[in-house]
C-alpha cells in the first residue's frame, strides 16, 4: 500500500463500490502516481480506465489543473517520456475544455511542448499539441450570439399567434445556452459555498428559470376574464407538451411550476374553464415533476431518456450538495476521500456530458429569442403577483367582476424603484425592438401602425396603451419611441446589474484577463480593473466582457439613498416643529408674522426654482447620478437652514437658562435671610418667655 | 377495528427543510437520517429521505424534503411548500442575513398553506461556533414568540438537539392531524365517537 519512495499513502477499497474504482482514499501524490502507472505503451491499462476518467474529471475538486500538469512534468524529468506525453495527450483529447478554459494550464503544457521540441522529439511534440483544442467561447462568455442562421424562417413574434411548438423550441434554445455554460468549477463552488455570490453563470440560469415561471403567471394574470386566462393556461400546457418531447425538463419544470403556483392554482373559476384534457395533462406533468420520494418519477423518466436532454438543474444541485455534506473530504487521517470523488463524478460526468451536445435539436430564431429574452427579464416580486391574483379573483367571493377591471398598467408597478444602469437594458431593448421592426414594419418605413402594435403588445403583460408609447401623437410608433418606452418600463428589471467601472491598473503579480483568460502583459498598466466587482481585463477585451457587474457596493448605494430620505424627512419635521414653537413663543405683532410668511414664500419659490434646475440637470445629463446629487444638495441646504435655526434657538434657551439660574440664586439667598430672621425671632420669643417665667418665680 | 389499524402502513409525516443556502439544512437532515457516519450515501435513491421512527411508542414514517440547492428557485418553492405538513425553518446563528431571510420564508409558507398554525419550528443552527455568533438568542426567541412558534438551537456537527427538532415537529404535525380527524368526525357523525377512541 505504500507508494514507493514518495510520502504517498493510500487505502484500497475492500469491495469496490463504484465499478472499476479500486482505490478508497489516498494522498494526491499517490493518485498522480497511480494515474501515471495506468498509462502503458499500449495506452491506458484497461483495469484502470475508470479510475483515470474519474481522476481527470474530478481533479479540479482538490487541486488546480496547473499543479497537476506541473506534477506530470516533474515526473517527466527522468521518467519514460512517451508515457507522460500519452497522459497529457489523453487529457487533451478527452477533456479539451480544461485546456481552453484555464490559461495557466495552457501555458504550463506549452512550456512542456517547448522543452520537448528543444530536445528534438517531433513525435512527442505532436502529442501535446494544443492547437486542435476546440474553442469553448460559449462557456466563457455570459452571452455569445450565434451567427445568424442563413435561412431565417418567418415566424410570428406575437404570443397570441405563436405556435406552442415554436415557443417550446426557442425556450429550449435559451435554456440550453444558459445550461451548457455552467462549468465544473461553478458546480464545485456552489456545492462548497451554497451561495450564488460570484457565480454569474449559475445565477443566469436560475434567473432564466424564475423569469420564465413569472412570465407564465403574469401572462395568465394580465387577462381579465376567467375564460381568457384559461386559454393562456391551455396554451402553456401545450408548450409544456412540446418541452416534454424535447426532453427539456428544466424549462418544463419552470412552466409547470408557474402554472401550479398558488397565485394561479387558487383561481378556481379559471381552472373551471380549462378543458378536461388540459387539466389531465397538467396533472400528469405535476406528478412527473413532483418532489415525492426524492423526485423518483422524474429520475426514472430522465434516466430512460437518451440523446439531447436538459435536466432539472435544482435536483442535481441538491444531489451534489447532499454528497458534499454527507461524505468527508478527508478520511483515515488526511487521505483524500477518493470514493467521494467517484460518487460525485457520476453526477458531474452526466451533467458535463450533456453540455457537450454540439447542436440543439431546435433551430434558433434570433428575432423571437430576443423578444423572449426581454419578456423573461421583466421582474416582479412574488407579492406583487399574488396581489394581482387576489385582485383578479378575490378570496371567498363567488362572483367575478362583471365588467373587466381597469387593466393594471405596467408602469404603475415600477414607480418608486430606482433605475439601474440604462446601458445594460439598452442593449436588450435594442435587440428586441430591432427584431420587432424587422418582422412587423412591413413597408420598412421605420414606423409601426396601431394594428401592428396591438399584435406585439400581447407578449408583454401590463404594457401601456398605444397612445402612451406614441409620445409625439402622430399615430405611428417609431423605433425611438418604442425603445424609450421599454427602457423606462424595464428599468426595474436587472436592478442589480450595473456597468463595469474600468480603470487602468498596474498589477504586481501575474493577473489574467476575465474575457480571454490570457495573461495581462507588460510592466506597468497591464490591464483594466473594475472598481466595483474587481474583475480584470485587457484594454481590448474590456468592452467585450459580457458578464454584468455584480458590484458589492450596489446594495450600499441603495441603503445610503434610503438613509438620505429619512434624514430629509427628519429635517423637514424638525423644521416644522421649530416654526410652530416660534409662532407660539413669539408674541410679536401681526406685521411680523406677515413678514415671516412672506419670507416663507420666498424660500418656497427658491426651492421650486432649485427643483426646476435640478430637473433640467437631470434631463440634460440623463443619468441617475446627477439626479441624486442635486437632491443631496437640496437636502444639504435644508439641513443647514434647520441647523441655523436650531442654533439660534439654542442660544436663546441658554440665555433663559442663565437668567433662571440667577433667579434661583437670589431666591436661595432670600430663603437664607428669611430663615435667619425666623430663628432670631424664635430665640427672641423664647428669651422673652424665659424672662417672664423668671420674673414670675 | 384496531387490528385493521395495526396492519396499515405507518403514518407519514412530511417535513420540509427551508432556509437560505449554507445554513446546514442538508447537514441536519443527514444527521437525523443516518445516526452513524455514512460510508456509502446515495442521494438519488427514492427512499433516501424517508425513515421509520418510533414517536412516543407509535411507529411512524418521516419524509423529509431538503430544499438545499434549490433555495434560489423562488418560483418553485411555492410548489414544494404546498406538499409539506410541517416546516423546519433553519438559519445560521453566525450569519445575520440568513436570519433575516427566515421572515420571507415564513410569509411565503403562510401564504401557500393559508394557515397561521401550521407546524413550524425556528431553528438556529451551528451553535458549535458560538464565538462567531451574530444572531443573539434573545433576538431569535423574540421573533419566534412573535410567530407563536418554538425556537431551538442546534448543531448538526456535534448533534445537539438534532433529534429534538425533528421529533418536536412530528409531535406538532401529529397533534394537528388528530385535531383535523376529530373535527371531521364531529361534523360528519356525532355517533361515531367510538371510532375516535380507537384511533387515539
Amino acid at each position: 500500500m505504500q507508494g514507493g519512495d514518495s510520502p504517498a499513502r493510500a487505502v484500497d477499497e475492500e469491495k469496490p463500490g463504484t465499478a472499476g474504482i479500486t482505490i478508497r482514499a489516498a494522498t494526491p501524490e499517490h493518485l498522480i502516481q497511480l494515474c501515471v502507472k495506468a498509462f502503458t505503451e499500449h495506452g491506458v491499462d484497461e483495469q484502470q480506465v475508470e479510475f483515470v476518467k474519474v481522476f481527470f474529471l474530478m481533479h479540479q475538486w482538490f487541486m488546480t489543473s496547473e499543479d497537476l500538469a506541473q506534477a506530470f512534468i516533474d515526473l517527466y524529468q527522468g521518467c519514460d517520456e512517451t508515457v507522460t506525453c500519452d497522459k497529457d495527450s489523453y487529457w487533451i483529447v478527452n477533456f479539451p475544455v480544461h485546456f481552453d478554459m484555464d490559461g495557466r494550464l495552457r501555458s504550463v503544457v506549452q512550456n512542456l511542448g517547448a522543452v520537448i521540441q528543444s530536445e528534438g522529439n517531433k513525435q512527442l511534440r505532436e502529442l501535446v499539441d494544443l492547437s486542435t483544442v476546440p474553442s469553448y467561447d460559449w462557456m466563457r462568455n455570459m452571452s455569445v450570439r450565434n451567427p445568424a442562421s442563413k435561412h431565417a424562417r418567418k415566424v410570428s413574434l406575437v404570443f397570441n399567434h405563436l405556435e406552442p411548438e415554436e415557443l417550446a423550441a426557442q425556450l429550449t434554445y435559451l435554456e440550453y445556452k444558459a445550461f451548457r455554460r455552467i462549468h465544473f468549477v461553478d458546480f464545485k463552488n456552489y456545492a462548497l459555498t451554497a451561495s450564488l455570490k460570484d457565480q454569474p453563470k449559475l445565477e443566469r440560469s436560475i434567473a432564466l428559470f424564475n423569469g420564465l415561471s413569472q412570465w407564465v403567471q403574469c401572462m395568465v394574470l394580465c387577462k381579465t376574464t376567467p375564460q381568457q386566462r384559461a386559454d393562456v393556461i391551455t396554451k402553456f400546457i401545450n408548450v409544456a407538451q412540446h418541452l416534454r418531447v424535447l426532453q427539456n425538463f428544466n424549462t418544463l419544470m419552470a412552466i409547470v411550476g408557474g402554472l401550479s403556483h398558488s397565485a394561479l392554482a387558487r383561481l378556481s373559476k379559471t381552472i373551471a374553464c380549462l378543458p378536461s384534457e388540459s387539466q389531465k395533462l397538467l396533472m400528469e406533468y405535476t406528478e412527473l415533476l413532483s418532489s415525492n420520494n426524492n423526485f423518483s418519477n422524474y429520475r426514472k423518466v430522465y434516466h430512460s431518456c437518451t440523446g439531447f436532454k436538459i435536466p432539472i438543474l435544482g435536483v442535481h444541485l441538491k444531489d451534489i450538495i447532499s454528497l458534499q455534506t454527507a461524505l468527508p473530504d478527508k478520511v483515515e487521517g488526511g487521505l483524500l476521500n477518493f470514493r467521494k470523488m467517484a460518487q460525485l463524478a457520476i453526477i458531474l460526468r452526466e451533467l458535463t456530458h450533456l453540455q457537450g451536445h454540439e447542436s440543439v435539436p431546435v433551430e434558433a430564431n434570433m428575432d423571437l429569442v430576443n423578444t423572449l429574452r426581454l419578456s423573461l427579464d421583466l421582474h416582479y416580486t412574488e407579492d406583487e403577483i399574488y396581489e394581482l391574483s387576489l385582485a383578479r379573483e378575490p378570496r371567498g367571493s363567488l362572483s367575478s367582476p362583471t365588467t373587466p377591471t381597469k387593466p393594471v398598467v405596467f408602469a404603475d408597478w415600477v414607480a418608486g424603484v430606482s433605475p439601474p444602469d440604462p446601458n445594460t437594458i439598452n442593449k436588450h431593448v435594442h435587440d428586441m425592438v430591432e427584431a420587432v421592426f424587422k418582422n412587423y414594419d412591413h413597408d420598412k418605413d421605420g414606423f409601426i401602425s396601431h394594428g401592428e402594435f396591438e399584435a406585439i403588445a400581447g407578449n408583454f403583460p401590463f404594457i401601456d396603451s398605444f397612445c402612451v408609447l406614441d409620445a409625439d401623437q402622430d399615430g405611428m410608433i417609431s423605433k425611438v419611441e418604442m425603445k424609450t418606452y421599454f427602457i423606462r418600463a424595464n428599468c426595474h428589471a436587472l436592478r442589480n446589474s450595473f456597468k463595469h467601472a474600468f480603470h487602468e491598473t498596474t498589477y504586481f503579480r501575474p493577473t489574467f484577463c476575465i474575457h480571454c483568460t490570457g495573461l495581462l502583459w507588460g510592466l506597468i498598466k497591464q490591464g483594466w480593473k473594475c472598481k466595483d466587482c474587481g474583475i480584470n481585463a485587457h484594454k481590448h477585451c474590456k468592452d467585450l466582457v459580457v458578464m454584468e457587474c455584480r458590484s458589492k457596493g450596489s446594495t450600499k448605494r441603495n441603503e445610503s439613498l434610503t438613509n438620505g430620505v429619512t434624514v430629509h424627512e427628519m429635517t423637514l419635521s424638525a423644521k416644522r416643529k421649530i416654526s410652530q414653537r416660534q409662532k407660539r413663543s413669539s408674541s410679536s405683532p401681526s406685521h411680523m408674522s406677515e413678514q415671516s410668511t412672506q419670507t416663507d414664500d420666498v424660500t418656497r419659490r427658491a426651492t421650486t426654482l432649485r427643483d426646476a434646475q435640478g430637473h433640467r440637470e437631470v434631463t440634460v445629463v440623463d443619468g441617475e447620478f446627477y439626479e441624486e446629487q442635486s437632491l443631496l444638495y437640496e437636502r444639504l441646504l435644508k439641513a443647514e437652514e434647520a441647523r441655523e435655526k436650531l442654533m439660534e434657538e439654542n442660544c436663546m434657551l441658554r440665555s433663559r437658562l442663565d437668567t433662571a439660574n440667577e433667579q434661583i440664586v437670589t431666591l436661595k439667598s432670600h430663603i437664607g435671610v428669611i430663615r435667619q430672621n425666623t430663628i432670631a425671632f424664635i430665640l427672641e420669643q423664647m428669651d422673652a418667655l424665659h424672662m417672664q417665667r423668671d420674673t414670675e418665680v | 377495528m384496531s387490528k385493521a389499524k395495526a396492519q396499515q402502513p405507518a403514518v407519514i409525516h412530511k417535513v420540509i427543510m427551508v432556509g437560505s443556502g449554507g445554513v446546514g439544512k442538508s447537514a441536519l437532515t443527514l444527521q437525523f437520517m443516518y445516526d452513524e457516519f455514512v460510508e456509502d450515501y446515495e442521494p438519488t435513491k427514492a427512499d433516501s429521505y424517508r425513515k421509520k421512527v418510533v414517536l412516543d411508542g407509535e411507529e411512524v414514517q418521516i419524509d423529509i424534503l431538503d430544499t438545499a440547492g434549490q433555495e434560489d428557485y423562488a418560483a418553485i418553492r411555492d410548489n414544494y411548500f404546498r406538499t409539506g405538513e410541517g416546516f423546519l425553518c433553519v438559519f445560521s446563528i453566525k450569519e445575520q442575513e440568513s436570519f433575516q431571510a427566515t421572515q420571507e420564508f415564513r410569509e411565503q409558507i403562510l401564504r401557500v398553506k393559508n394557515d397561521e398554525n401550521i407546524p413550524f419550528l425556528l431553528v438556529g443552527n451551528m451553535i458549535d461556533l458560538k464565538d462567531q455568533r451574530q444572531v443573539s438568542y434573545e433576538e431569535a426567541t423574540k421573533r419566534a414568540q412573535d410567530w407563536h412558534v418554538p425556537y431551538v438551537e442546534t448543531s448538526a456537527k456535534t448533534r445537539v438537539n438534532v433529534d429534538k427538532v425533528f421529533y418536536d415537529l412530528m409531535r406538532e404535525i401529529r397533534a394537528r392531524k388528530m385535531e383535523a380527524i376529530r373535527q371531521n368526525n364531529g361534523k360528519q357523525n356525532k355517533n361515531r365517537k367510538k371510532k375516535k377512541c380507537v384511533i387515539l
